[in-house]
């Protein structure tokens, strides 16, 4: 049943979407291009005034590093997680997805005042004073995206049978995660993986609450006082994400382009 | 998602109104408990000296040398397009060779009074802020400000300052029309002129009363121009919710780009944010019009963190600020400074600076709110602007 | 097997150190007023006017944006997904799903804005090619409608990235095997599809319900505070230059919470029920 080309429902929808998402950026880029003396096309200047800021790349580098180390401890706390709980606790899935819903009520100021106080004072300094405070309260705002992401990846593919042949084979508990169960939500951890790179990539109130100078920070101020490298900045931010994430799926990508080999047969 | 994000939402937890006893031996604990825990690199850096009280108590020199020794400002909440705090902190940083780190440009005050309180003992913690006045107020009240009197404090007007030392007024604008002249071929010169029908789709405020001072401030001068009086605003919400039916108002934040592209042609806003427009975008031909029929202005304070990571350098940009030429300064921003009377009358205004603020005698009409009248109105506003304007 | 909870205790350290401490300072403090001491008077306030018109804005616009997000993400999903369709399409579209749905804040507003402003480019042409003015025909970007519309920019790709695993799992042998036994393609959906994609679809919803009852820079940017908002009177209340009630922003934080709640005691049965044949 296989078809040679796309079947025309399917890309009636990727056209409409492709509007949908296009012609605002389309929009934007126009304005973009506006010079700032005369208000009319075309002039590369905000671009300029955006790439010569030193705060631009400075505040980048910054957020980069900090949705690395989000995404790093993301996985390493909930892959695990969300695993156990398929395989051996079922009636506590309702109870943490529950907990996945919180950070979206505890807004963000309370999250940062209330970590200020409650840490302030008697943490160390290497967790109190550098941005890495950033990343423990990241790691909760991506919570709820990575579990059910991650939730979704678990529930298509059969953890006990899998668990069961991997350890009737003799493999120990580390080999089968690492080397069975993994691979095979590697797609939903890597739909975490982008939605948390993204998050912190785009995270402002509790970055600017801490006093830390983040990209999104950078962004909120460049809106906030200029106008055309402001849609310069939106453009550039949205391509640097767009090539930061297509990184992430090609590395996550290179043990073989066939995705889902072992789920296979049956 | 970082729409949860920008100018937001929480404050604080255990947030009590706290007696003057228990202020007072708390702050003995946290002085004492500070001390203690503080690191021995800063009491080193800070040197033996207490921060003095009275600007009078200490020669500049030596509050420039033990500034230098402190080596950096932390400040708060400047937008560099906002009364000319980008050239102000620049100068000062050539001036004396302080390094300024300023966070979160865009912030309200609430922000900045919750930054005293949440980084207090951190050495990131704003040592200086620009506050609205109910804020100020605020502030002083929990104690999160320094005393201190700047050598000009008698010349500020009464109005202007904080009896105890706990804030100066620094400068003042009036609510003005912003009009971008391309799209609009009458420009407005009153609120009343704004209900005519060829300005459909056309006026829009700097954000929601409920959480801009602006929009707030436009609502008094809304009010004064209908009716109403600085103790009683809802004329001016009728008015809004008279604008809205009529289909002039749009309910959309007037930002640089929605002035720029034209999406937002008539502008309520502070004159001097309206006047830097006129600078900022040439092509859009910004014109600042203050209204006739309503004068509303309001000014913004300066103080110092009670804590303050640097508080010799906190001190040195209070003193620098309300020298002429940091006054002048603001001005250049197109505010009007507190002290600005004072150099009219020394003749140290320099005409150009005159010439492109819109003539005096329009100010003369100028009505300020005091911390009473101000909060009546918010708590008019809160009641019925959703009402008048849904 | 006592050993089994031994898996999950980092993470519920981590959830308490980090989220319900927080959390719960926010429960607390909205049952206290101005001077600290107990009282429920920041509850009743709730119930004025504009707070029950904002919690009703909110709702409102989460679940439209959360239903009608969620079925043109699954059919986007199932398009981008199905036989035929270019390989390339589909880590473009996951890609740029990630950075879409994250997108927002002012420069989603003004993306908007200069599209079907009142001088957008798509509202000039539609007025210029083709004489329709759409604002004088009563549509205004600036309105609940509006907020919508550019909402959806952000949750048509949030729905994309958590389904897209899930339909991944919906193995070509049952499609073949159920149109050999005869089944129409409908009778494939109704009895194997979308039973089977029904847990996650039901995640999924109740993630965009969250993420945009969260949400509110974009709908600040795009209409002044004119829409009123569950989360954007927290922030008049708490975070702006004008009033100042941080245990009323708490109380409002505990109305959220009491939202999304209820839509956690709806999901819950709804999930097993869904689940239930599965295992």
């Amino acid at each position: 049943m296989r078809r040679r080309f796309i079947a025309p429902s399917s890309l009636v929808w990727l056209v409409l979407a492709a509007a949908y998402f296009l012609i605002p950026l389309v929009a934007t880029l126009l304005f973009s291009l506006r010079d700032s003396q005369t208000g009319t096309c075309c002039s590369l200047g905000a671009y300029g005034t955006i790439f010569d800021d030193p705060q631009f790349a400075k505040t980048l580098w910054l957020s980069f590093k900090l949705a690395v180390e989000t995404v790093v401890i993301s996985l390493v706390l909930f892959v695990p997680t969300v695993y156990w709980v398929h395989l051996k606790l079922p009636r506590l899935r309702p109870v943490i997805a529950s907990l996945a819903l919180l950070p979206f009520v505890v807004p963000p100021i309370v999250l940062v005042v209330g970590m200020l106080d409650v840490y302030g004072g008697w943490s160390p300094g290497w967790f109190y004073s550098t941005p890495q405070f950033l990343v423990a309260a990241y790691v909760v705002l991506a919570f709820p995206y990575v579990f059910f992401a991650l939730d979704a990846g678990f529930r298509a593919i059969d953890v006990h049978t899998l668990t069961e042949a991997s350890q009737s084979l003799g493999a120990s508990w580390r080999t089968t995660l690492g080397r069975v169960i993994i691979p095979n939500v590697r797609t939903a951890a890597l739909s975490g993986a982008l939605l948390t790179l993204a998050i912190v990539m785009g995270e402002f109130t509790i970055a600017s609450l801490a006093a830390f100078h983040t990209f999104p920070t950078y962004i909120q101020y460049v809106n906030q006082t200029q106008a055309y490298p402001a849609a310069a900045l939106t453009l550039i931010s949205f391509g640097i994400t767009w090539f930061a994430m297509l990184g992430i799926l090609v590395a996550g990508r290179r043990p073989g382009g066939r995705q889902m080999a072992m789920r296979g047969g049956g | 998602m970082p729409d949860r994000d920008p100018d937001e939402m929480f404050l604080r937890v255990v947030d009590e109104k706290i007696s003057r006893g228990t202020l007072l031996r708390r702050g003995l604990a946290t002085g004492i408990g500070l001390t203690i825990l503080s690191s021995p690199l800063d009491a080193f850096a800070r040197g033996s000296k207490t921060p003095p009280t009275r600007g009078q108590l200490i020669t500049m020199k030596e509050l420039i040398a033990e500034a230098k020794k402190e080596g950096k400002l932390n400040t708060i909440a400047l937008p560099p397009d906002w009364a000319n705090y980008g050239q102000i902190m620049s100068t000062f940083q050539k001036k004396y060779g302080l390094s300024i780190t300023n966070d979160n440009p865009d912030g309200s005050s609430a922000q900045e009074n919750q930054a005293v309180r949440s980084l207090k003992g951190d050495p990131r913690a704003p040592d200086v802020l620009d506050v609205s006045p109910s804020f100020a107020a605020a502030g002083a009240n929990e104690g999160l400000y320094a005393k201190y009197f700047n050598r000009r404090f008698k010349t500020i007007p009464r109005e202007m300052k904080d009896g105890r030392g706990f804030w100066v007024g620094d400068y003042w604008g009036v609510i003005s029309l912003g009009v971008n002249q391309n799209i609009v071929r009458n420009v407005p010169k009153s609120f009343k002129d704004l209900l005519k029908p060829e300005y459909k789709n056309q006026v829009a405020l700097n954000g929601s009363p409920l959480t801009s001072g602006s929009a707030l401030a436009g609502v008094f001068a809304a009010a004064l121009a209908n009716g109403g009086s600085l103790n009683n605003v809802g004329p001016g919400i009728d008015f809004f919710g008279k604008l809205k039916q009529a289909g002039n108002f749009i309910p959309v934040q007037a930002t640089p780009q929605t002035v720029a592209s034209g999406q937002t042609p008539i502008v309520v806003d502070w004159d001097y944010l309206n006047l830097a427009y006129g600078k900022e975008f040439p092509s859009a031909k910004w014109a600042t019009k203050i209204p006739t029929d309503g004068v509303y202005g309001a000014h913004y304070c300066q103080a110092i963190n009670a804590n303050a990571p640097h508080p010799f350098a906190a001190r040195l940009w209070q003193e620098w600020l309300y020298t002429d030429a940091g006054q002048l300064l603001w001005l250049k921003g197109y505010s009007h400074p507190a002290l600005f009377q004072d150099l009219a009358k020394r003749k140290k205004i320099p005409a150009s600076l005159l010439k492109a603020l819109p003539p005096a005698a329009l100010y003369a009409k100028v009505k300020f709110a005091n911390a009473a009248q101000t909060a009546k109105a918010k708590e008019r506003v809160n009641n019925d602007w959703a009402k008048a304007t849904g | 097997m006592p050993y089994a909870w031994l898996g999950v205790v980092p993470f519920f350290l981590y959830a308490f150190a980090f989220l319900l401490l927080p959390a719960g300072q926010v429960l607390v403090g909205a049952f206290k007023d101005k001077d600290g001491a107990w009282s429920t008077a920041n509850i009743s306030t709730l119930f004025e006017q504009q707070y029950v018109d904002a919690f009703r804005n909110s709702i409102e616009i989460s679940l439209v944006t959360a239903v009608l997000g969620g079925i043109l993400g699954l059919c986007i999903a199932f398009a981008a997904l199905a036989d035929g369709t270019p390989r390339w399409i589909r880590p473009v579209l996951t890609t740029f799903s990630g950075v879409a749905a994250n997108f927002g804040g002012i420069p989603l507003a003004f993306a908007f804005i200069s599209t079907l402003g009142t001088i957008g480019v798509v509202t000039a042409f539609l007025r210029d090619q083709l004489g329709y003015n759409i604002y004088f025909h009563g549509f205004t970007l600036f309105s609940k409608t509006g907020i919508e519309i550019v909402y959806l920019y952000f949750q048509i790709p949030l729905m994309f990235l958590v389904i897209a695993p899930a339909i991944d799992g919906m193995k070509r042998e049952w499609r073949e095997a159920s149109s050999n036994l005869g089944a129409s393609s409908w009778q494939y959906w109704r009895h194997v599809g979308l039973p089977v994609l029904m847990p996650s679809l039901l995640g999924a919803t109740i993630l965009l319900f969250g993420n945009a009852f969260a949400a509110y820079a974009t709908a600040y940017g795009l209409t002044g505070g004119g829409v009123a908002l569950a989360p954007l009177k927290i922030g008049e209340v708490v975070s702006g230059n004008v009033l100042d009630n941080p245990h009323l922003g708490q109380a409002l934080a505990l109305g959220m919470f009491a939202v999304l709640a209820a839509a956690m005691l709806l999901y819950v049965p709804l999930q097993r029920r869904s689940a239930r044949w599965m295992r």
